[in-house]
């Protein structure tokens, strides 16, 4: 048996791992949740920004407050496309699962092209700095990123709870004639939703490219989990894929501290398939 | 005020309207009876600019409002109770009422128009906080009364309000239409109960497989044996 | 596009053709190509059988599957444990490969078909998460433990000179196996029953089609498939590894092939696994590599944006606008030269029903048994008992009891939400009820399976017609012929089917997709589909709703001529003009409780009857 100071380290990393995985996951739970759109692309969107900000701070040695400021309009405005042409050509929810899938391989060839498909760190005085509290080390760069995600879901779900534009996405989303007849139009509003979805990508690929060595390679091995805790979390629900999150995370982590890492996996999945198999209303 | 001229519409190539005229003066309260299937909630449909008709013209207070899309009605003052509630019904009792009012002009209004609705039914006070898909039937025509007059309308569109609810809650809701109806504003009731719409209305239009066949007073309606009999079969 | 309905007898020139292409290239290594060019094939080929194998669970039944990671993994980790742990011969592997992956497809079908949300999208998560979590299990057991299986030593059998002809060779027969399963599978009746399936699940089940069964069918045979595959490639690869293995390239790969062939046509997954292998091995190396990659991305953007049925729904729409119309349909029904869709429906309505012909409708017995007026004295022969049903706790039927006599119209009327569409679901058994029996001639129907009731000889139609959109009108029909009472083989089906469509006058819309068709040449589709089964009950949910005065005319005549044939009737409709004109007897409901039951004329004058109707004074 692991030591107490061994268990709580293990939570705490459970719980930045977590934070990272919702902050992938806003994007994809909020377009499939409220535009019925499932957008594999978001993880291509994420890991294009970590290679951009590496490039951009990494490298060229820009500010990383531009390169954010640069970054989530340029992606806003990818999210938009996106929608655009899915609108065009009214494609459906499967439909936008293969679509986003087949541009998922083409971003994946563009960063292998531009950046090989060997692993890339960025050196940042973040990347090491640590803080201890009690035995407990605490890293500054994934405390950040806690703060941010937290600050990100709370805002998303007060956005969509309490402004009308996101009170009409959740009517839209249930029925949109209905809400036409009351005002709402849900081209615009979809098209500002999928920018938003794409842009949260982007910081998430901030924070892909600081906290770890980041590979093409990556793109798919997230893909699993982070779906999990969406779909765990029930779709378009940010609280609710926070929480997901948080706990896949740490029970991730906890199954590495007591097991071997390689059976991390094999919680998020049959925690999926139990919920797929037990409570398929949830989605 | 709202006048339809020879309006005919349909689904794919079925016609479900076929050169149909009515008019709603200010103020009035006018049903529109017949069997199911006649092409009532077509004749909804149409007015709320949800379903494109094929031909004929539509004008609201002398503007045409053949061209506009469904979400520009709000605007010019005229709210759906569409049939079956069709409420959000995984938002709350509020969030409801709230989409009623998404139109700009009508947020100012929001907190005046939920004392309004809270005060006609003092019950949707209490469960504002509740999801609108758990309430019961008649809480949940209420719900969609209170949503449609958020918005403020000078024409109100009420399709079915009686489907499927118990009768002195289908009472409750015809209470408030009047009551409603009263305070000024015109409506479209759309019923199959025809007598229950009949004792409500000013005016009445029978409407069968898409056509009107008999217009008058309700009451004159109401009297006609043959309006009678017409739901029956002759009896 | 309809798949073609040609489900008679094969063209014998096919499987000559097919045969001769088999056997040229099996011969093909002893001409002695260049050993890249094998193995080129040889990746062709498994690819082939790969894609075919998902097209025959998710193409034809619309279940999409990401999991053919784990069946194609379950087989080369069954072939590579056996020969290296177990020493087994090679080749004796490769069946215990397939069966491994088909037990394990149809134990996850045994599950997962039982709940009904779990299509489209949730399929597929679910079974991407399944093959996660076979390779996490695989990675840290014995199974593989890590490093990886080396199959180096295992001696490779000797069919051709050198291993890779072999190899070539084993992977043409696998490609072979699949696509003629495939192939022989489409023109089947299960292969009817899983477009079905695909198009409208429940509708498929009420026509008779046992759905679940079906469905673990196609996963089985799908996922052992896919395991051969597997157990085949273990040998190619010869060092196998977990993350090689369980990768999200196979199930990607195969959807990818499919959707880009076309997966509602046996040929249509090989069309894209030999498209995109090409691709990929044309660009071989380095940056080319990646600019096959980003090929294949762009293509299948493009081809779901532009030809979402794929190559082989292309080229089977470039085939149909070549040949000529009235080849296909078979259907000289139309001498005058009007477009179809321009044909007066009523007036072949009225045609139909004047026909004679109607009595080879329905079986001998039925027909000498009841002669229309003279029923009134029989024994109820479908009996509703105390029937109660509730959703989340809303009652909906509330202790609804009935009876149908052989051989009579029932009606059956009531308000809005009085609870009659839930009691045609009932009896048709696509719900079970809380509480209470459906006796057919004795036999408790109720909580049987729907395909069961359909097999007892009840139809019944649907208020908005629910035709299988993708298959045409006369695969329309066929079907329910295959799989109701009279369970037909396909050939004698779409005779069947023609006879039905005949009677209601769409004989010459038999080769065109239901969208075509009008609302009114719908309902009457709807009504040959039940008819196809020779039924002994008919429920017809509100069939004339929609129609125009003159079409109501003719289907009324038709509902009479389809009682005097012998078919008893269950009549739910609205238009109370045609209830007295039709019914024998009549039960009123209203709030899920029969209010009053008894003759037509008596009912519609019972007080409680006109309130539920007219409604009270009530303010």
């Amino acid at each position: 048996m692991p030591s107490a100071t061994l268990l709580a380290q293990s939570v705490l990393s459970g719980v930045f791992s977590g934070a990272l995985y919702a902050l992938m996951g806003l994007g994809i739970s909020l377009a499939w949740g409220l535009l019925r759109v499932i957008n594999l692309a978001h993880f291509a969107f994420v890991f294009l920004a970590g290679y951009l900000v590496y490039q951009c701070i990494g490298v060229s040695g820009w500010s990383p407050t531009l390169v954010v400021l640069l970054a989530l309009p340029l992606f806003f405005v990818a999210g938009v496309a996106l929608q655009w042409l899915f609108a065009r050509f009214s494609v459906d929810e499967f439909g936008s699962l293969l679509v986003t899938f087949g541009l998922t391989i083409m971003i994946e060839s563009l960063i292998q092209w531009i950046w090989t498909a060997d692993v890339r760190r960025m050196e940042t005085p973040l990347s090491t700095w640590s803080v201890k509290l009690g035995p407990i080390y605490v890293p500054v760069a994934e405390s950040i990123l806690l703060l941010v995600t937290l600050a990100v879901v709370v805002a998303a779900w007060a956005w969509l709870r309490h402004t009308y534009v996101g009170k009409a996405l959740r009517a839209s989303a249930q029925n949109p004639v209905i809400a036409a007849a009351f005002g709402v139009s849900h081209r615009r509003l979809a098209f500002l939703l999928s920018g938003v979805a794409a842009a949260t990508g982007a910081l998430a690929g901030v924070f892909v490219a600081v906290g770890s060595p980041i590979s093409p390679s990556q793109m798919f091995g997230s893909l699993g989990v982070v779906l999990a805790a969406v779909i765990l979390g029930g779709l378009g629900n940010p609280l609710g894929l926070l929480a997901a999150s948080i706990l896949i995370g740490i029970a991730e982590a906890l199954t590495m501290a007591l097991t071997a890492p390689s059976w991390a996996p094999l919680v998020s999945f049959s925690l999926l398939i139990f919920i797929l198999v037990l409570r398929p209303d949830r989605v | 005020m709202l006048s339809l001229e020879s309006i005919v519409a349909g689904y794919g190539d079925a016609v479900a309207l076929s050169d149909v005229s009515l008019t709603i003066a200010a103020g009035e309260l006018v049903a529109v009876v017949g069997a199911n299937g006649a092409g009532k909630t077509t004749l909804v449909n149409v007015i709320a600019r949800l379903l494109p008709m094929r031909a004929g013209r539509l004008t609201w207070e002398g503007a045409d409002l053949g061209r506009l899309p469904p979400q520009a009605l709000g605007e010019r003052g005229i709210a759906l109770i569409p049939e079956g509630r069709r409420l959000f019904g995984a938002m709350s009792v509020e969030e409801n009422l709230d989409m009623g009012c998404y139109r700009r002009s009508a947020r100012a209004l929001r907190e005046e128009g939920l004392e309004r609705v809270y005060g006609m039914f003092p019950i949707l006070r209490e469960r504002r906080g509740q999801m609108a898909g758990t309430l019961s039937g008649g809480q949940q025509q209420m719900v969609a009364i209170g949503r449609a007059l958020m918005a403020r309308p000078r024409l109100l569109l009420i399709d079915e309000p009686s489907l499927g609810l118990a009768p002195s809650v289908v009472q409750q809701v015809f209470e408030v239409i009047r009551t409603v109806n009263a305070q000024g504003v015109s409506m479209l009731l759309i019923e199959q109960n025809v007598a229950l719409a009949l004792q409500v209305a000013d005016r009445g239009y029978v409407l069968e497989n898409g056509r009107i066949v008999a217009q008058a007073s309700a009451s004159a309606l109401l009297e006609r044996p043959d309006i009678r009999a017409a739901y029956l079969g002759g009896v | 596009m309809p798949v073609r309905p040609a489900s008679g007898p094969r063209p014998p020139g096919r499987v000559v053709a097919a045969v001769a292409v088999f056997l040229a290239l099996a011969c093909l290594p002893l001409a002695q190509p260049p050993a890249f060019f094998e193995s080129f094939l040889y990746l062709v080929f498994l690819w082939v059988a790969l894609a075919t194998s998902w097209t025959i669970l998710s193409g034809y039944s619309g279940y999409f599957s990401f999991g053919h990671g784990a069946f194609f993994g379950v087989g080369v980790y069954t072939t590579a444990t056996l020969v290296t742990a177990g020493e087994m011969p090679f080749l004796a592997t490769l069946p215990l490969a397939g069966l491994a992956s088909l037990l394990l497809g149809v134990g996850i079908g045994a599950v997962v078909f039982r709940v009904r949300r779990l299509r489209g999208e949730l399929f597929a998560l679910l079974t991407l998460a399944i093959t996660f979590v076979l390779a996490t299990i695989a990675l840290n057991t014995p199974i593989d433990g890590g490093p990886g299986v080396f199959l180096s030593g295992v001696s490779m059998p000797r069919l051709y000179a050198t291993p890779a002809s072999t190899l070539y060779l084993m992977a043409l027969l696998v490609a072979a196996l699949a696509l003629a399963i495939a192939w022989q599978l489409q023109y089947s009746r299960v292969g009817r029953a899983l477009f079905a399936i695909a198009d409208d699940e429940d509708v498929a089940e009420v026509m008779g089609v046992p759905t679940f069964s079906y469905k673990l069918r196609a996963i089985g045979i799908s996922a052992g498939l896919a395991g051969v595959a597997g157990g085949m490639h273990a040998l190619f690869v010869t060092y196998v590894t977990v993350s090689e293995t369980f990768s999200i390239t196979v199930p990607l790969y195969v959807v990818l092939m499919s959707v880009m062939g076309g997966m509602r046509r046996w040929y249509g997954p090989a069309l894209g696994a030999i498209v995109v292998t090409a691709l990929t091995y044309a660009f071989v190396g380095g940056e080319w590599a990646l600019a096959g990659r980003a090929l294949i991305g762009l293509t299948l953007i493009l081809v779901i944006l532009f030809l979402p049925q794929g190559f082989a729904g292309s080229i089977g729409a470039w085939r149909a606008r070549w040949q000529p119309r009235a080849a296909r349909s078979g259907a000289q029904l139309t001498p005058h030269g009007l477009s179809p869709s321009e044909a007066p429906a009523t007036a072949q309505a009225e045609a139909a029903v004047a026909r004679p012909s109607i009595l080879s409708l329905n079986p001998p017995a039925a027909a000498a048994s009841s002669s229309g007026a003279l029923h009134a004295a029989e024994a109820p022969f479908l009996r509703c008992e105390a029937i109660h049903m509730a959703f989340k706790g809303v009652k909906a039927l509330d202790g609804v009891s009935l009876e149908v006599h052989s051989g009579e119209i029932l009606g059956l009327v009531g308000p809005n939400g009085s609870g009659k569409s839930t009691l045609v679901n009932v009896i048709s058994g696509l719900l079970q009820p809380t509480a209470g029996q459906v006796l057919l001639d004795g036999e408790d129907l109720a909580l049987l399976p729907a395909h069961r009731a359909a097999r007892a000889g009840i139809a019944r139609t649907y208020q908005i017609p629910r035709p299988f959109a993708r298959l045409s009108v006369l695969e329309n029909v066929a079907l329910p012929a295959m799989f109701g009472g009279l369970q037909l083989a396909p050939a004698a089906a779409l005779e069947r089917a023609r006879e039905a469509l005949d009677f209601v006058g769409l004989l010459d819309r038999a080769a065109d997709l239901p969208a075509t068709l009008n609302l009114h040449q719908r309902k009457f589709l709807e009504l040959a589909r039940a008819l196809a089964i020779r039924p002994r009950v008919v429920l017809l949910d509100e069939v004339l709703a929609g129609l125009t005065p003159a079409e109501i005319d003719s289907a009324i005549a038709m509902v009479r001529s389809i009682r005097d044939a012998g078919t008893t009737i269950l009549f739910i409709e609205h238009n109370m003009r045609a209830v007295l004109a039709l019914t024998d007897r009549l039960v009123v409901l209203n709030q899920g409780r029969v209010i009053a039951h008894g003759r037509p004329a008596d009912v519609v004058r019972e007080p409680q009857v006109i309130e539920a109707y007219l409604g009270t004074a009530a303010c």
